[in-house]
């Protein structure tokens, strides 16, 4: 990880501790040579050593492996802080996946259809690594072997929301985590929008399943649109306030509206080599309980009454069917099918 | 002149003899106890004082030393005054006894000279009965307890004259007769039942597992689920007591002074439910006057902990040493008590702090932050303790109007008892008693699968999120699940079952 860096890139480092992005902005803009913003760098070494001690890459604007997407948008981070695979930020076809904190079943149904697809076509999903549907994004893509980036608001030597430290050490293993912000920044609340700029700008297109009218995934899908990328939304219930703010863009026809994976695949033109339909045999009981859910979710009792068979066995013939993964149960002792496109 | 009389001290559930040495001396009169009496004790004095002087004994105006042997241990309880009383009145020789040295003497004197019903008069007698004594004065009022115990005599009396009368040989009074235990063939002493709760089948197949393989469980459900009214039929459908499962938890209960008088033993199996401000010395047992905790109370029986989130997180996990060992283990600085503690967990929680996650007509309003707290409040360890982890819900009977019979719980109780004297015959010889208690090795012995349900078990691991702590646990519940079917090998439907039974470890708050 030891590397030596120049006095441009050191006042680059020092610039990415100016609290206001204007300001930083402003700093940069005002000299043609870097290395006379500062006249003593000892911040800077400071951060550097700090970075090396905790395993975490510095990459400046300066650097050529810093990605032209990136650079080419109108307020580029001039340092990104990374853990992890750095060549990912280079691939060539990514997704973000963004959305609500609170995600309802419906969206980590629809995450749990579609990102497989992503992860089949090559797509590397960058996401936030936020509560709801970022962190299932990043999670269900690591579990299905796929790269995942996870762009963070505050310092990578902390985590936040807490509870999501596990996830971050296994993307920062398997995939990347970057932030903007040097080691010891708070995530403030005004770093939020200022980080959904990357992720929006590093990907080719936008992907937001469930999102509520207010959220913040809309900041992104903005960008979005500024920087010329597509954006993918599912609509949802017309009563669901966690799809209010999906259905919004699709009725203002500021975006895509999407219904299967292929679509947003199709779109960002990669493509799978098809893979072949799996056939399951069935056994008498576990055929009845399968044509008994077919018509939507079933509490226990209804199965009970309807297979009319003993409590017992009724409750091995869902394991069964769960662990082959056709059923799943639902929080109240319901069980539904699970939903495929 | 000196007088000594005998009595028995409580030490936990068990007793020790203690002499109770009676002086009197020339002097100024006075009243001294010796021999570490605590404030219970030491207020024996007046109560003494006033009964010998309202039975119309003459109180003698000397110098009285009273000395409690052995002098170096702690002593509790008013029961020894009925032995004092009769210790000053043998010195001061108002009252001419014979023999008294051999009755161990047990009561608490009324200001008017009658006897008072004392705690832990079973465990006392029993005690003593092991150290080889065989004769007692006891109040009347704990007659019925000890008349459970054959083998001794023993004599209730009223009043502190009759005492005196019957060891002077004034009167004579008949020991007590050896009461039959009868046992819980009775009708249904719980006054509920299985039939009465509609519906919530999964539920009650679990609990009958639960009771069947000695399983403890968790269950997990919205407010107005009754999850409170099923655990509170789990003792209907445990096994009849034994005699032996009697007096221990009788002794318990004498010991914290639950007691019924009239009844005098503990029959049915307790049901506990301690509320959730309850402390750890209130659970665990102990305090400055040792008394056992509910824990202790419910053993042999149902500790019910409602909404367990709620507790002091530092109150459940004391509850993790005695789920493994049967014990509650109270350390003071002076001493260690053991109170027995096998009771059958059964403990509900609602899924989220609103009670409405994943409720399908109600919105949940808590964060992710607030359900996190509350999940976490349960640790890990002691989960590992909670076989079967099952879901309750509110769905309310009426909508399906199910032509499924609810059955009894004599029905359900018939099943557990064969599938607990399976248990008893394959565990025979060791301390094993329920598939619950199953030692590794016993595991290996016991649970191995056949190729189908290793692969099932393998599958559910990976498809359903289990963890790996979860592997022992449904190898334990598929083997009552198979028990229950009188099966000597666990299927793969066994497992499959048994998978079913752990909510938690799928992570269903993610």
């Amino acid at each position: 990880m030891h590397r030596e860096y120049s006095n441009d890139e050191k006042a680059l480092i020092m610039l990415s501790c100016m609290q206001s992005y204007n300001a930083r902005k402003k700093a940069y803009e005002s000299t043609t040579k870097l290395s006379t913003l500062y006249k003593d760098y000892t911040q800077a070494d400071k951060i550097i050593k700090e970075c090396e001690k905790r395993g975490i890459g510095i990459l400046t604007i300066l650097d050529k492996e810093y990605p032209d997407k990136l650079a080419n948008i109108y307020d580029p981070p001039y340092v990104l802080y990374y853990k992890g695979n750095l060549s990912l930020i280079n691939r060539p076809r990514k997704i973000a996946v963004v959305g609500t904190r609170r995600m309802t079943v419906y969206g980590k149904n629809i995450l749990a259809n579609f990102i497989p697809k992503f992860v089949e076509c090559g797509l590397v999903i960058v996401s936030g690594l936020a509560r709801g549907v970022d962190s299932v994004g990043h999670r269900i893509c690591l579990d299905l072997g796929g790269y995942t980036i996870a762009v963070v608001a505050n310092g990578l030597d902390i985590c936040y929301p807490p509870e999501n430290l596990s996830l971050e050490e296994d993307i920062a293993q398997k995939g990347l985590v970057i932030s903007e912000y040097p080691i010891g920044s708070k995530s403030l609340q005004y770093h939020f929008p200022e980080r959904n700029r990357i992720i929006s700008a590093l990907s080719d297109g936008v992907f937001i399943p469930e999102a509520g009218e207010k959220s913040g995934s809309f900041i992104t899908a903005d960008y979005a649109l500024e920087q010329g990328r597509e954006l993918f939304v599912v609509p949802g219930s017309i009563f669901s306030a966690t799809s209010k703010g999906c259905n919004v863009k699709i009725r203002e026809l500021q975006a895509t509206c999407v219904l299967t994976p292929q679509q947003v695949t199709d779109a960002l033109g990669v493509y799978a080599e098809s893979s072949p339909a799996r056939y399951v045999q069935l056994n008498l009981e576990q055929q009845i309980v399968m044509d008994l859910l077919k018509h939507g979710s079933k509490h226990f009792y209804d199965l009970l009454e309807g297979a009319g068979i003993a409590t017992g066995q009724l409750s091995a013939v869902l394991s069964e069917l769960e662990i082959m993964g056709l059923i799943r149960k639902i929080q109240g002792n319901f069980y539904e099918i699970v939903p495929t496109l | 002149m000196l007088a000594k009389t005998r009595s028995y001290a409580l030490s936990g559930i068990d007793g020790y003899e203690v002499l109770i040495e009676v002086d009197l001396n020339s002097g100024l009169p006075s009243y001294d106890t010796v021999g570490l009496a605590d404030t219970a004790v030491k207020e024996s004095k007046e109560r003494v004082r006033s009964a010998i002087k309202n039975s119309l004994y003459p109180y003698p105006v000397r110098k009285i030393t009273i000395n409690l042997a052995p002098a170096d241990v702690k002593k509790e309880g008013s029961h020894f005054d009925l032995a004092i009383a009769l210790g000053i009145l043998i010195a001061s020789e108002a009252a001419e006894c014979k023999d008294y040295k051999d009755y161990i003497v047990l009561g608490e004197l009324s200001l008017d000279g009658s006897i008072n019903h004392v705690k832990g008069v079973m465990p006392l007698i029993i005690a003593a009965l092991q150290d080889g004594h065989k004769k007692f004065i006891i109040p009347s009022a704990n007659a019925k307890e000890a008349s459970f115990i054959s083998g001794i005599e023993v004599y209730a009396f009223d009043k502190l004259n009759q005492v005196v009368d019957f060891l002077s040989g004034k009167s004579q009074v008949e020991p007590l007769k050896t009461s039959e235990f009868s046992g819980a063939k009775a009708e249904n002493k719980y006054g509920v039942d299985f039939k009465e709760v509609k519906g919530q089948y999964v539920a009650k197949r679990a609990l009958e597992i639960a009771v069947a393989g000695g399983h403890n469980v968790l269950m997990i459900g919205p407010p107005g689920a009754g999850k409170t009214m099923m655990a509170k039929c789990v003792p209907t459908i445990m096994p009849d007591m034994t005699f032996d499962e009697a007096i221990e938890v009788t002794k318990i209960h004498s010991v914290a002074g639950i007691l019924d008088n009239n009844v005098g033993i503990v029959a049915t199996r307790p049901f506990r439910t301690p509320h959730h401000t309850a402390t750890v010395p209130a659970l665990m047992g102990g305090g400055s006057n040792a008394r056992p905790g509910e824990i202790s109370l419910a053993h042999n029986g149902v500790l019910f902990l409602d909404e367990m989130p709620e507790y002091q997180r530092r109150t459940l996990e004391t509850l993790r040493q005695p789920l493994e060992d049967g014990v509650a283990v109270v350390s003071r600085a002076k001493q260690t008590l053991e109170y027995p503690a096998r009771f059958m967990l059964v403990a509900s929680m609602n899924p989220c702090p609103c009670g409405n996650l994943g409720s399908s007509t109600q919105q949940c309003k808590c964060t992710p932050g607030e359900i996190h707290r509350y999940i976490s409040k349960l640790s890990g360890p002691l989960l590992d303790r909670i076989d079967l982890q099952i879901e309750v819900d509110a769905v309310s009977y009426e909508d399906f109007r199910s032509t499924i019979p609810d059955e009894d719980s004599a029905t359900i109780k018939a099943r557990v008892e064969k599938a607990r004297a399976i248990q008893r015959e394959r565990y025979k010889g060791t301390k094993t008693k329920t598939n619950d208690e199953m030692t590794n090795a016993q595991l290996k012995k016991y649970c191995a699968l056949d190729a189908e349900g290793e692969k099932l078990l393998k599958n559910a691991f990976t498809r359903l999120n289990l963890t790996a702590r979860a592997t022992s646990r449904v190898l334990k519940v598929a083997r009552t699940i198979a028990d229950l079917e009188g099966c000597d090998d666990i299927l793969a439907k066994h497992v499959a079952e048994a998978v079913q039974y752990r909510s938690l470890d799928r992570k269903y708050w993610d």
